[in-house]
């Protein structure tokens, strides 16, 4: 057989979602068919994995550093972690061989930082987590990102939804380069307050991001090396979820436990297609 | 109907592990005795991994880590926890059977009814020297379709064994000792069941007509060994060994899915 990619897959029955028999096999396959959509989301920013060599019923972990054995051709970016204490190799994702040696590593989750690497103080899109703490769930989440969204429209944003493969609820707005953190950490911020003014549902403030029932607009991931789980990426929940971008009217009686690892790549909508075709400002006209 | 087996495969020995006599009454037949029964599965020796140097064991003793020399060597038989009764090698010994090269015969009895459970290994008997009595004993137990049933000591264990004639050889099976096996009446587990239902009985009885045919081992085939023996070859021809991967239809959907990726990407 000719040899399609630059590596071998290996352990393709190894079984990584033990409830729907979803075996590392089916996990590529995923990721080859989501291949045209997630890369140009995931492309010149560092990834930050979380891996399941053996499934999601098993514990995961964290993975900032390119492993060892990481082939010559996959890209990284190195550069001091304070957290860590150290200098970093980061994983780029440019290219199909990359991402399909991250998934046979059973790197489910993709989580992505807010920036590229070449203005990694600069973030290219900010990020509205809608966060719904029990007993409040996705439907109370969804009830918050129509507001939202009222909000932003009538201030001319154009603005792109995805579910986070949980309960969560994620609202994006592609931005031009000359925004620092602070900006957009402050923006969500801000528009957060004003929701929480107009709604008993919401909350804005990290205090209460525990409060039952309610749901929580986080802010902070708008800052420099946060991540976010990346559009099309797998999660590890026992349903093989995935964080997939969807039209605001699909959004109505949705159930996020539907977008799987196997309905996802299936799906012809590509509903963020124009995504980096409109970044916008965040002054107001 | 016992079916013959067509071929049977394990190559021949080159050499007889034993030769005396089979001793009937008054009558010897001299014989030497070759292996029939070979292990053929793969012993693997432990080495160390990197560079093949084989390792041997060191008899050490488990409370101090001691090297104990072979002379300080008992055989201890644990009769309770942590209590043992210890035998020298001499004592046993003394105890065990006398080897005298002779195949002693005590009756003959129908080779169809010994019950097939109690058979264990079987050794192929050839003439030595001469030919003659063997013949003869060879020719009247085939014809009989009789076996001599008697004792028979091979190294340091004596047998109850039997000599019947198989494929124009005189064969030595050696036996199990009635304690040695176990009465299925006396499993827990088989007892108390119940009789099955006419209809049952018959709709099996059709299942089983169904599936019936002609036995041959030829259809079972030790698919590991070969596995084994084709990376074998690889190794000691030097060539690299990676990992096969599966050759399931499933992975070729894979690299289909595959392709039309690369033709996507590509194209945009």
């Amino acid at each position: 057989m000719e040899r399609l990619t630059k590596f071998r897959f290996t352990n393709l029955d190894k079984i990584l979602y033990p409830k729907l028999n979803v075996k590392k096999l089916n996990v590529i396959e995923y990721y080859i068919k989501i291949a045209p959509k997630i890369l140009s989301f995931l492309a010149k920013r560092i990834v930050v994995l979380n891996r399941f060599p053996d499934g999601v019923e098993e514990k995961g972990f964290y993975e900032k550093d390119s492993p060892g054995g990481t082939p010559p051709w996959v890209e990284t970016f190195a550069r001091f972690s304070e957290t860590s204490g150290r200098e970093i190799n980061y994983i780029i994702c440019n290219d199909l061989n990359t991402l399909l040696w991250l998934a046979n590593l059973a790197a489910l989750e993709m989580h992505i930082v807010l920036s590229q690497i070449e203005s990694y103080e600069k973030p290219d899109q900010l990020l509205f987590d809608l966060d719904p703490e029990p007993p409040a769930g996705f439907n109370e989440a969804v009830e918050v990102a129509f507001t939202l969204k009222e909000n932003l429209d009538s201030l001319g944003f154009k603005s792109y939804i995805k579910t986070s493969g949980k309960k969560g609820l994620h609202v994006l707005l592609p931005l031009v380069g000359d925004y620092n953190f602070s900006q957009t950490r402050e923006f969500v911020h801000q528009f957060g307050k004003y929701l929480a003014r107009d709604s008993d549902l919401v909350v804005s403030e990290l205090s209460q991001s525990q409060d039952p029932g309610k749901v929580y607009v986080d802010y902070l991931q708008n800052s420099v090396g946060r991540t976010m789980i990346c559009p099309y990426s797998l999660r590890a929940t026992p349903q093989a979820t995935v964080s997939t971008p969807i039209e605001w009217d699909e959004l109505k009686g949705l159930n996020p436990e539907e977008l799987n690892v196997f309905t996802v790549k299936e799906r012809k909508k590509n509903p963020w297609a124009g995504f980096w075709e409109n970044r916008q400002r965040l002054e107001v006209g | 109907m016992v079916r013959l087996t067509e071929s049977l495969k394990a190559k021949p020995p080159s050499r007889a592990i034993w030769s005396g006599r089979i001793s009937i009454g008054l009558v010897n037949v001299p014989v030497k005795m070759y292996t029939m029964i070979r292990d053929e599965s793969f012993q693997f020796r432990f080495v160390r991994k990197n560079d093949a140097c084989p390792l041997k064991y060191e008899r050490v003793c488990t409370l101090d880590g001691e090297m104990v020399e072979w002379a300080d060597v008992g055989r201890g038989y644990e009769v309770r926890k942590g209590e043992f009764v210890v035998f020298t090698k001499e004592e046993l010994d003394a105890l065990r059977p006398s080897t005298d090269q002779r195949i002693r015969i005590d009756k003959f009895v129908p080779f169809k009814s010994v019950d097939g459970i109690y058979l264990d290994k079987s050794y192929i008997l050839a003439p030595d020297k001469s030919g003659d009595a063997y013949s003869l004993l060879r020719a009247v137990l085939r014809d009989m379709g009789m076996a001599g049933v008697g004792r028979f000591t091979l190294r340091t264990k004596e047998y109850p064994i039997l000599i019947h004639e198989y494929r124009g050889s005189l064969l030595l099976t050696t036996l199990r000792y009635a304690y040695e096996v176990v009465d299925p009446n006396d499993v827990e587990a088989l007892q108390g069941l119940e009789e099955p239902d006419i209809e049952e009985f018959d709709l099996a009885t059709k299942i089983i007509e169904n599936l019936s045919g002609d036995f041959d081992i030829m259809e079972y085939q030790d698919t590991f060994r070969e596995r084994v023996e084709k990376l074998m070859d690889k190794k000691m021809k030097g060539e690299t060994i990676v990992v096969e991967p599966s050759k399931q239809e499933e992975v070729k959907e894979l690299m289909a899915a595959l392709q039309e990726t690369l033709q996507k990407l590509q194209g945009t």
